[in-house]
């Protein structure tokens, strides 16, 4: 920049949304007279074309060499000015926003005053844009691969979409299947489409395709670098068989000695397996997997006189001597798919989950009413915990009752302040109306009885269902129940009918809580690892509600399906489309711009104390020893590839000797001067 | 207490070393009852190294405030070991120090002091004023005075800092030479000398500060006499950017101290040197043991404890109080 400050003050009236409260000719009346001020104007939205076009005109008529826009926060349209002064070939570090509306407009309803606080922040603005600095924004290669984090449905089909695009992805997944809960599910609402049916040919693509190399049973232990850079080190795993070997034949599981003694975790503990296994027969990779605990020889170290898996592995696939793998590998961007857990039924100990036999999630009874499930798709009462009895010789086994009543409970963790989940978790009415549906199916006589707080039907498809389920004979009572408890052999569930004001004991043989979609309780590993942060809801938070719905605050990571928010499969789906179009962005375009506001270090008065080494949250800062006057003293240097211009840094040197880039004390200091008491 | 005898002959041992460039002590001082700093370059200097109650400065500051002067082009600069006595309060400064990285731990040699306490030299003017020249030992529960040939005794709580009062480490937290046996801890904190002002009102409050720091005259003796402050270039006192003025008045006066005391909030160890060289009695204790009291409660951290832990403010837990934050 050369010569004298020429700057040029431009206040928008956001509609009424400024205008309305501060008076803004009032305000470039003033703003003309801060020295410096070359001009100043206002405009109904300074963000249109025409107020963009506004600026340009001056930068290049007038010659214009700072540019203040007083409008909204700097998080809505910095970028959007900065391109502006970028376009009209002024170094785009030379916009300062004077944010008038957020913190002024729409905060204060007294005129007057509004109007003085918006010329005193524009003055600050000024100010401080006096001494602003022209800055280079460096670009950096993107490596040309993602790393996708889970492998439900939304890792699935983002990795697809990538790896079709031409992209290499390492799709990672912590169980020993790709599937996810969409895999457990019997039919989809509201269409009634097989889950299985659509879901296991992409299971099977993710496998097979070329460009996709796919880690199950295994867990990202590491991330460092920066968009475009990142460095992953993922540990598989040993499932104590040769993957290479496994042909996947089942030998093995008849054979283990603990075989049928563990509840398995893919049926939610509805149906049972041995220490080696396979969760579900249509598994990828259909390869068997050692569970360490529950193996005798891995926990006991001993198995009879040899392990009879090992017996009866025809190709020799299991090696008990297996151990984890740690592979390390360099991607460009970074989808988190790690999908949900549902609610803890325990933690509404009014609904006796755990208690009785028959009181089920919603859950475990989509296991039992899936024909490949425990049950072989039956609706049948259970008996828990309870050893099957021999059989004698000649006896036949006794068939199953089969419940005549079946009551749904909604809500159950969801839209509930005493167990700390106040959202909606948008799926379980309509999979209650699909289960409801499958009740009637399956158990033709039995009467099926939904109890609900609202039924929210908003989908495609949505209110159509609900409405055939209730045409169906399903029986909807509006009502919370409070309690159930058991009398004479039934389950009686206590509740209002708030339509009615009548409470009501309703007597039922089989309680199904629909219970809500939670984050995982493993959420904290994957803030550690990327830095991301949470909503109120503790789901993580996206970078925009509205207008980046699957970008992070941190560049070049990514977020697909219920991890962000509880949403059904096709919301999942699109979200999965979404991140990675979004994450395939810089991989198309091979440069990715890096942050230029970034921070510098004044090694002539570093203490080398490495404050801001440990403030970093992005591992920027390292101490190096360098010389000073002879000595060899440390002081900090910040790899500016790194550096995300958070200013944690800055704010912890005691010495002022780390500075960042548009927010150094001299541009900062007279800002807040001019804003002090005059 | 420390023999003085093997206290010399250590001394004397240690800056015979080659890889030992000074020792810092202490000597008699030369007026009053004051003892003062001794910077031992050759082993007859030792011969005037003392201890007593009166040794009452942090010699920790010494290692981190001496000048580096330019070094000669082709000459490396001297790195040889400074050797330092230090009680247990100033013993925590050079942990702080050392979780700060303001040098590495063999750049020290210290010398520990198990102290039973010094005095509050204020209190011990304030008995026997005008005094020429006077010596001050410890023995038992009592201080004894000597001066012009009469020896005075008065009891140890009367003349006794009020640091020493609730001193926990009276015995160094560490050391690579002990000059006496350890001393068991004789007294505890339980702030409520901090209490007592929590419970003002805050115009009490600004009332108590306003009368203290407009006696203020920005000597800046507490800040060259804390051990934690050491910056090359102090931000308090830069020209560009100029975070407060010179002048010496209430409202840059109180910018000045409340940016002291909070560039040592989880740093300071309590020493009482920054108190004890204010020429205006400022109480600066009060400020600094607010906040030492907030840390220890907020995050159960005391400085000066730990050359291991990493800095409190460099550190961050998600399990952290945020209820501060509206």
């Amino acid at each position: 920049m050369n010569g004298k400050p020429r700057i040029g003050v431009y206040v928008c009236h956001c509609g009424t949304n400024i205008a309305g409260t501060v008076d803004v000719e009032e305000v470039v009346r003033f703003a003309q007279t801060i020295p410096d001020v070359t001009v100043a104007r206002n405009y109904s939205y300074m963000c249109s074309d025409p107020g963009q076009a506004l600026i340009v005109d001056d930068i290049e008529k007038m010659g214009l060499n700072r540019v203040v826009v007083a409008s909204c926060s700097p998080r809505m349209h910095e970028l959007t000015f900065r391109k502006t002064l970028n376009g009209a070939g002024l170094n785009p570090y030379f916009l300062e926003m004077a944010n008038i509306r957020e913190q002024c407009s729409w905060v204060h309803e007294d005129s007057i005053a509004a109007t003085e606080k918006s010329k005193r922040i524009i003055e600050a603005a000024v100010v401080k844009a006096r001494r602003l600095e022209a800055l280079d924004q460096k670009e950096v290669d993107v490596e040309p691969a993602t790393l996708i984090i889970g492998a439900g449905i939304a890792g699935i089909q983002a990795a697809l979409d990538i790896a079709d695009a031409g992209f290499k992805v390492y799709l990672v997944e912590k169980s020993p299947t790709v599937g996810g809960h969409m895999a457990q599910l019997d039919k989809t609402f509201p269409t009634l489409d097989c889950s299985a049916c659509i879901l296991t040919p992409k299971m099977v693509d993710v496998a097979n395709h070329p460009n996709i190399e796919l880690m199950t049973y295994s867990k990202v232990e590491d991330i460092s670098g920066y968009v475009g850079n990142f460095d992953i080190k993922v540990r598989k795993k040993t499932r104590y068989v040769d993957v290479s070997k496994c042909t996947g034949c089942g030998d093995c599981a008849s054979a283990c000695r603990q075989a049928g003694r563990f509840a398995n975790e893919f049926d939610e503990g509805m149906g049972m397996r041995g220490a080696i296994y396979l969760p579900f027969p249509q598994a990828v990779p259909a390869k068997y997997t050692v569970d360490k605990e529950s193996c005798l020889f891995l926990s006991k170290g001993k198995c009879g006189e040899t392990p009879k898996c090992l017996e009866a592995c025809q190709p020799k696939a299991i090696n008990f001597e297996l151990e984890d793998e740690i592979v390390d590998f360099k991607v460009g961007t970074i989808i988190v798919a790690t999908g949900f857990d549902v609610f803890d039924a325990t933690l509404k100990p009014e609904y006796a989950y755990g208690v009785y036999d028959n009181v089920v999630t919603a859950l475990e009874f989509e296991r039992m009413v899936n024909a490949s499930g425990p049950t072989g798709g039956k609706v049948v009462m259970l008996e828990r915990g309870k050893k099957k009895k021999k059989k004698k010789e000649g006896e036949e086994e006794e068939a199953p009752k089969v419940p005549e009543s079946v009551t749904f409970i909604q809500c159950v963790g969801s839209r509930d302040k005493s167990v700390g989940n106040e959202y909606c978790s948008r799926v379980c009415c309509m999979y209650t109306a699909k289960l409801a549906h499958l009740v009637r199916d399956k158990a033709p006589d039995a009467e099926v009885t939904v109890f609900y707080m609202d039924v929210r039907a908003f989908g495609k498809g949505f209110e159509e269902f609900y409405d055939r389920v209730r045409r169906e004979g399903v029986r909807y009572i509006r009502g919370n129940p409070s309690e159930i408890y058991r009398k004479n052999g039934k389950l009686i569930v206590r509740a209002e009918d708030t339509l009615t004001s009548t409470p009501l004991e309703h007597e039922t043989d089989m309680v199904v809580l629909s219970v809500g979609l939670c984050p995982r309780t493993d959420t904290r590993d994957v803030i550690d690892l990327l830095k991301l942060s949470q909503s109120s809801d503790l789901f993580y938070l996206e970078a925009h509600p509205k207008l980046r719905p699957v970008d992070t605050a941190s560049d070049g990571v990514y977020l697909a399906g219920v991890c962000q928010g509880p949403k059904d499969i096709p919301d999942a789906v699109a979200q999965a489309k979404g991140a990675a179009s979004a994450a395939m962005i810089p991989m198309a375009s091979g440069k990715v711009k890096v942050e230029a506001q970034t921070s510098i270090v004044d090694e002539t008065t570093c203490r080398g104390c490495g404050f801001c080494v440990e403030v970093c949250p992005y591992t920027a800062i390292e101490l190096v020893e360098i010389n000073r006057m002879g000595w060899h003293v440390k002081a900090a240097r910040v790899n500016e590839a790194l550096c995300k211009g958070c200013g944690a840094c800055a704010a912890a040197c005691l010495s002022g000797s780390i500075q960042q880039r548009s927010f150094k004390d001299l541009q900062l200091l007279p800002q807040i001067q001019a804003l002090g008491v005059k | 207490m420390v023999d003085i005898t093997k206290l010399r002959d250590i001394a004397k041992e240690v800056i015979s070393r080659d890889d030992v460039r000074q020792v810092i002590g202490y000597r008699p001082g030369t007026y009053g009852f004051r003892a003062r700093p001794a910077f031992v370059l050759e082993p007859a200097d030792a011969d005037e190294l003392i201890f007593s109650p009166a040794c009452i400065n942090n010699l920790a500051t010494y290692i981190v405030i001496e000048e580096k002067l330019p070094v000669p082009r082709g000459q490396e600069p001297d790195s040889r070991k400074v050797a330092v006595m230090v009680k247990g309060c100033d013993s925590r400064a050079i942990i702080q120090q050392l979780e700060e990285k303001a040098y590495d731990r063999d750049h020290v040699l210290v010398l520990g002091i198990p102290c039973e306490g010094v005095v509050d030299m204020d209190k011990v003017n304030a008995r026997f004023p005008n005094v020429d020249k006077g010596d001050i030992a410890l023995e038992g529960d009592k201080f004894v005075i000597s001066f012009n040939g009469t020896k005075e005794e008065v009891a140890k709580d009367e003349l006794l800092a009020d640091k020493c009062k609730r001193c926990r480490y009276p015995t160094p937290l560490v050391s690579d030479e002990m000059l006496g046996d350890e001393v068991e801890r004789f007294a505890d904190d339980d702030f409520s000398d901090v209490e007592v002002l929590e419970k003002k009102s805050r115009d009490e409050k600004w009332a108590y500060w306003e009368e203290k720091f407009s006696r203020c005259a920005r000597c800046y003796a507490c800040r060259n006499a804390c051990p934690m402050c050491y910056c090359e270039d102090c931000v308090l006192t830069r020209l560009e950017p100029m975070w407060m003025r010179r002048s010496v008045d209430i409202s840059e006066n109180t910018a000045y101290h409340i940016a002291r005391a909070y560039h040592l909030a989880g740093r300071c160890i309590q020493c009482g040197a920054c108190e004890q060289a204010c020429p205006m009695d400022i109480p600066l204790m009060d400020l600094n043991r607010k906040f030492y009291k907030d840390v220890r409660e907020l995050f159960d951290y005391e400085p000066g404890t730990d050359a291991e832990q990493p800095p409190l403010l460099s550190t961050f837990s998600v399990d952290d109080r945020e209820d501060f934050i509206l």
